[in-house]
């Protein structure tokens, strides 16, 4: 795997070399402000929370091992810690429902949007008021293509528990997007 | 997007088509200011070159190699013959320039290592495998059974590892001799070694803190953690599983199932013999790493309370079933029985000396050497449960059930229809007796049965499983008739009440909960229709929480000592406190040329209450250029100042030297009237001839030492003393003369204060 090798090789320089993070930053910006702006739905914060983690990604960068999993997993483990602390204390903003809610599958509002939207837009709004945990994975998973083992890395959790928040997730949207919304009808 | 994960993981029709949906799809992108990039980009760019000064670079490569080795591999991996993640050493057969390289990137500077996981160390291409076993020095020293899965070498622990601490694993490889050039004897290669030894360090996981207030597991305090699924993977299947008394299970797979495999060389695993087998009984961690395979051919096995033995049913040729008595290395110990048949069950520990189980529908009770004369009872399938002090043995015989008291006490019969009995660690026995249309709950206590809790009409309830502090039990509701679908799990209170829920899902049954409380394990329909063994984390009341809340507190101390951060760990301490570290006491912050780079607690003991003060201990390690060198000890003081717990005082050890010979890892007081008993764990596999009352005392204010009895668990690192203190600060004193599997005394008396309160 010659990309990891390579990957590995230059963050290895980039502890010393400025120019070689640079690269880093060119190559994984576009990924974490996505990630962030799925997290926090606000193009502000997605910004400030995007800064905020490649500021601790440089302050930190010496003490980065390589752990066998790719550097991405440890920026969205930053991620999610800074999108953690600007919500530490500012309860309700971050969509959260508790495990077991009901999605609001029927409240007005969300019907609306889930009408006017695409079909593409509609699923991805449905996973925005998924649980917290479950949230994260399902992005990770069909939002980043990450393997479930580095899933479970991001969030510390095992793959067997990521494996659940991801057959939970999709066993919500199933149960709970209308069902107009599933394959067959664009 | 074609991924085989969401494949495998997503076989429901109706959940694959939320799958395509969502791999036809994408989030919808962003908004992004296209100065947002550029702008951060320079401001990044800005501060990278204040910060990041050039200077000699380490590399990632951190092995010395010779020249004569270094520069073919080096040469290959620049041409990119060979690329291996991780840290690699490379082994050439010259003038071939084959390379074998080692990938230990699992292991090396791992932290958070599970104390049971076996150690892989990966070779991509054939070694001399018994030249490289030689080679394997394990530090602390710790007992091991080496295997090999291709060319991957599996380094076993034959014990579960210390938790907190950190392992250097060194080994010396040897590529394999290359096949012989027959037309030129002279070029034939000859096989290289490793110039110097491939190093591997990483630090197991912190030991969960035992409260020092005991946690109630009543139901109104327990709660439903995240669970998991047993082994990982639909893959693994379980068909049934057991815990031992260390927190390990005792699981049955079908015959041949993978695992670490067994080495070409002597090896102390056991192997597969006798009749061709249909399941294997295996050891395995609770995160579902099978960690030995201890009983080929086995199925349904039982961990004795204590004594590190375990029994199960194997078959024998002639259609019958052996009774088997193993220890967790897979070693016969006796085989205490011969029935016809094949057994449906476990069968049952009686104390740890004696096992009841029924031979054509009549029950036996045999010792681990000789059979033992049981009532005539015939009990076909019913319940068997022995009480924890080996005394009582309630059966569900044909004739009635009954409670048998193996000393000469008479029997007593409980009432008509019990059965589903379960004992609790304080000898109540709980049964239920299945009515028309509803299940009762009896608890059997000092000779009186009580009727503690009445199952819905329409519910049936069975599968009881008390909490470790017999303050709960946990049981299986499902609807009448049978519908495993729809069973969840019921935590109710011995008396009755606070009946609820335990878990959010509607399929869950047979619930165990681990010997320590922190998991409890149990079986769900899985995606086939059949039942998959998970486990789920319990969180116990909040009766501990003000160690909990102290703990926070000295955690957050430690972190700001770690990263250097002078005004939180300031503001964690009292007046008194921070005088104390002005004066001399301790160091705050690391001296310069090193770093304070872990801790952990020791111990934890409670020293007051109303309100409560707590002694902790923590161990702090010191390292130099990023490798742990030394560690020392402080005994901090906590109270509770304005609604917190503060920092108080400190004492603090000398400076001990990592890396020569055994060290304490932990010390526990558990109260066991009329006495207590101390728990003093190790780092190392000790020499157990060297656990003594002379090499690990207690003493008490004026350094007299006092008498005790010392037991020695091998498997678990851990001496037992059981002494009677009055309230009162005593001293643990264990001297130089413990010594590891090798020979290596402690480098120095290790010496910590034990405090008894009211």
């Amino acid at each position: 795997m010659p990309d990891r090798f390579e990957e590995r090789e230059l963050v290895e320089r980039a502890k010393l070399d400025p120019d070689a993070f640079g690269t880093l930053y060119d190559r994984y910006f576009p990924q974490i402000y996505r990630f962030a702006y799925s997290r926090v739905r606000d193009q502000s914060l997605a910004e400030d929370v995007t800064s905020e983690v490649f500021f601790k990604a440089l302050k930190n960068i010496k003490r980065y091992t390589y752990s066998g999993h790719p550097f991405s997993s440890w920026l969205y483990q930053i991620t999610l810690n800074a999108v953690a602390d600007h919500y530490r204390g500012a309860a309700g903003k971050e969509v959260e429902l508790e495990e077991g809610a009901s999605l609001p599958s029927t409240a007005p509002n969300v019907v609306d949007e889930v009408v006017r939207r695409d079909r593409s837009r509609r699923v991805w709004s449905a996973i925005d008021q998924l649980p917290k945990q479950q949230r994260a994975a399902m992005v990770l998973k069909f939002g980043e293509d990450r393997k479930i083992e580095e899933i479970a890395q991001i969030l510390g959790k095992s793959s067997g528990a990521v494996k659940l928040l991801l057959h939970r997730g999709v066993e919500r949207l199933r149960r709970e997007l209308p069902p107009e919304l599933e394959l067959g009808t664009p | 997007m074609d991924d085989k994960e969401l494949d495998e993981l997503f076989t429901d029709p109706a959940h694959q088509e939320v799958v395509d949906l969502l791999k036809a799809s994408r989030p919808v992108t962003p908004p992004l200011d296209p100065n947002f990039r550029l702008h951060l980009r320079t401001q990044l760019m800005a501060e990278a070159r204040r910060t990041l000064t050039p200077r000699a670079s380490r590399s990632w490569f951190p092995f010395t190699l010779t020249p004569r080795v270094l520069a073919p591999a080096m040469a290959a991996v620049a041409a990119g013959f060979i690329v291996v993640l991780g840290v690699e050493i490379y082994l050439s057969n010259q003038p071939t320039r084959s390379l074998v390289a080692v990938d230990v990137t699992p292991f090396h500077n791992k932290t958070n290592v599970a104390t049971a996981e076996p150690i892989e160390i990966t070779f991509t291409g054939p070694v001399d495998k018994a030249a490289v076993e030689e080679t394997v020095q394990i530090e602390p020293a710790t007992s091991v059974t080496k295997q090999w899965s291709g060319n991957t070498l599996v380094i076993v622990p034959d014990h579960p590892l210390a938790p907190n601490t950190t392992y250097t694993v060194k080994l010396k490889p040897k590529a394999a001799a290359p096949s012989a050039n027959p037309a030129n004897p002279a070029s034939t290669p000859k096989p290289a070694v490793a110039p110097t030894p491939v190093v591997v360090h990483f630090t197991t996981v912190r030991a969960p803190i035992p409260p020092v207030v005991p946690p109630s597991f009543r139901s109104s305090g327990v709660t439903y953690g995240f669970d998991s699924r047993l082994g990982d993977s639909s893959k693994v299947k379980i068909l049934n599983a057991v815990w031992t008394p260390a927190g390990q299970l005792l699981v049955t797979r079908p015959g041949g199932a993978a695992g670490p495999a067994t080495s070409a060389t002597p090896s102390a695993t056991a192997t597969a013999s006798g009749p061709s087998a249909s399941t294997d009984v295996w050891l395995m961690s609770t995160s579902g790493t099978a960690i030995r395979l201890v009983a080929p051919g086995g199925n349904f096995p039982a961990a004795a309370p204590t004594g590190g033995l375990f029994s199960v049913w194997r078959q024998a040729p002639g259609n019958q079933a052996n009774l088997e008595v193993r220890d967790f290395q897979g070693n016969l110990v006796a085989t205490v029985a011969t029935v016809d048949g094949v057994p449906d069950r476990p069968a049952v520990w009686i104390g740890s000396d004696r096992l009841a189980y029924a031979d054509k529908g009549l029950l036996r009770i045999v010792g681990l050497h000789a059979p033992l004369e049981a009532p005539a009872l015939k009990v076909d399938h019913g319940s068997l449960a022995a009480s924890p002090n080996g005394q009582l043995l309630a059966v569900q015989s044909t004739a009635g059930s009954v409670v048998l008291d193996l000393s000469p006490a008479p029997t007593q019969r409980l009432l008509d229809g019990a059965t589903g009995f379960a004992w609790s660690a304080k000898g109540d026995l709980a049964f239920t007796i299945q009515r028309a249309n509803r299940t009762d709950l009896y608890v059997f206590s000092a000779g009186k049965t009580s009727r503690i809790a009445s199952s819905p009409n329409g519910q049936t309830w069975s599968d009881l499983n008390w909490a470790p502090d017999a303050a709960s039990l946990l049981f299986a509701a499902r609807p009448a008739g049978g519908d495993s679908t729809g069973s969840v799990l019921m935590l109710v209170n011995r008396d009755g009440s606070n009946p609820i829920m335990f878990g959010p899902q509607r399929e869950y049954s047979a619930p165990q909960w681990s010997p320590g409380g922190d998991l409890v394990l149990f079986t769900r329909r899985d995606e086939a229709g059949g039942n998959a063994f998970w486990t789920a984390t319990s969180a116990p009341s909040a009766n501990d929480a003000a160690e909990k809340q102290a703990l926070a507190e000295v955690d957050k101390f430690m972190q700001a000592r770690i990263h250097g951060d002078h005004n939180t760990a300031q503001d964690e301490l009292s007046d008194a406190g921070r005088a104390a570290y002005q004066t001399g006491a301790s160091s705050l912050f690391s001296t310069a040329g090193t770093q304070f780079d872990r801790y952990y607690p020791v111990t934890v003991q409670l020293t007051g209450t109303n309100p409560n003060t707590f002694l902790v201990g923590v161990r702090i390690f010191v390292a130099r250029s990023g490798v742990e060198t030394s560690f020392f000890e402080e005994q901090l003081t906590l109270v509770l100042q304005d609604q917190r717990y503060l920092i108080d005082g400190v004492k603090a050890s000398d400076t001990r030297a990592l890396g020569h010979g055994p060290t304490v890892v932990s010390v526990q007081i558990l109260q066991t009237p009329p006495g207590q008993q101390v728990r003093v764990r190790f780092d190392a596999d000790l020499k157990a001839s060297s656990i003594t009352s002379d090499t690990i005392q207690v003493r008490d204010g004026s350094g007299q030492r006092l008498v005790d009895q010392v037991s020695f668990d091998p498997d678990n690192h851990l001496a037992t003393l059981n002494v009677v203190l009055r309230p009162g600060t005593y001293q643990l004193v264990v001297t130089s003369g413990v010594t590891d599997i090798n020979g290596t005394a402690l480098a120095q008396e290790y010496s910590a204060p034990l405090v008894i309160s009211r």
